[in-house]
């Protein structure tokens, strides 16, 4: 605990005590927060992982299809296959305010066909692969969403957290240990004015007697 | 407000998603990654009264993030857009993705909750 470094006046202990009841609503707004934040993180990421291994476990399984049509093909045709996508995504992307933290909402709009080339020439194992791809798409925009809304959370509950503790464990205190100190001395000082003025009465009897 | 969506991988591997309409950026090495992150990150739109993000989400393969620095990512990710996400590759999930979301609840909360 460490005493502040002002001087001993009634004028700082008022200040102070301004400073200390400012500090004291601040604590509890943060901590509302630190409430608030908390409650969304864990809806949050729980979800989250969730998708998370939905997606490891459905884009793996995507993957192999599309290496496998890739082995079959000649990667020329593949290329030429994949360049006639009609296929267009369009994000549009809305952000949402979460007890002050900026977390984005995407909202994904596809249009055309991926599959768009001629059976010829191409194998069976790209359609199936292009397909999967395209059914596991909106779960990657999901995961996307939810990942970036849980580090932004993670990352606002870190710093109010140290706020929270800095004001709860070291400012008030402080304040509250330099308000007594200086109750003390303004009372030692008081009590020594009255001393004073006691033992030069006494003198003054003295001489007079 | 239309935003693009990008991804960051071998050619082999993401040339499937140029058919749903992603922009790929072919990348072979990691070290090539982690600066292609940053241009992407660099690329905006002019619109009246100001410019955005091109891009709001890059995905990226998990076996390119495994040399991206902490200093790296931090700067990478400060922003709200775009996100930078790791996806598992053909090789199989590295695990990478759940090692993230486990540091980002250690970060919330102070302890892993999740397993």
């Amino acid at each position: 605990m460490a005493i502040l470094n002002v001087n001993p006046t009634r004028m700082a202990m008022l200040g102070l005590k301004r400073k200390i009841k400012s500090a004291k609503r601040g604590h509890k707004l943060l901590k509302d927060k630190q409430d608030g934040l908390m409650q969304k993180f864990m809806e949050i990421i729980r979800e989250a992982k969730r998708i998370r291994e939905e997606v490891e476990e459905r884009l793996g399984a995507a993957f192999k299809n599309f290496i496998r049509a890739g082995s079959i093909m000649e990667e020329e045709f593949l290329e030429g296959a994949l360049l006639f996508s009609t296929a267009k995504t369009e994000l549009s992307v809305k952000t949402k305010n979460v007890m002050s933290v900026r977390i984005p909402q995407f909202k994904l709009k596809q249009s055309g066909e991926a599959i768009n080339y001629g059976y010829l020439q191409t194998s069976g194992e790209l359609d199936i692969a292009l397909q999967s791809f395209q059914d596991v798409f909106p779960l990657l925009i999901e995961l996307a969403e939810i990942e970036k809304s849980a580090e932004a959370l993670a990352d606002e509950l870190e710093k109010t957290r140290r706020r929270v503790n800095a004001l709860e464990y070291r400012m008030i205190p402080d304040l509250q240990d330099t308000i007594k100190f200086i109750s003390m001395k303004l009372g030692e000082m008081e009590r020594g004015a009255v001393i004073n003025t006691m033992i030069v009465k006494a003198k003054i009897e003295a001489q007079m007697a | 407000m239309n935003y693009k969506i990008s991804i960051v991988g071998t050619r082999e591997t993401i040339i499937g998603f140029k058919a749903l309409g992603l922009e790929p950026v072919y990348v072979s090495e990691p070290s090539e990654a982690v600066e292609s992150l940053y241009s992407l990150k660099r690329e905006r739109v002019e619109f009246e009264g100001g410019s955005r993000n091109k891009y709001a989400i890059v995905f990226i393969m998990e076996d390119l993030m495994s040399e991206i620095t902490d200093d790296d990512y931090k700067k990478l990710t400060a922003d709200p857009l775009p996100a930078i996400i790791p996806l598992p590759s053909h090789l199989g999930s590295s695990g990478y993705g759940l090692k993230k979301l486990k540091t980002i609840v250690e970060k919330a909360v102070g302890m892993d909750i999740l397993s």
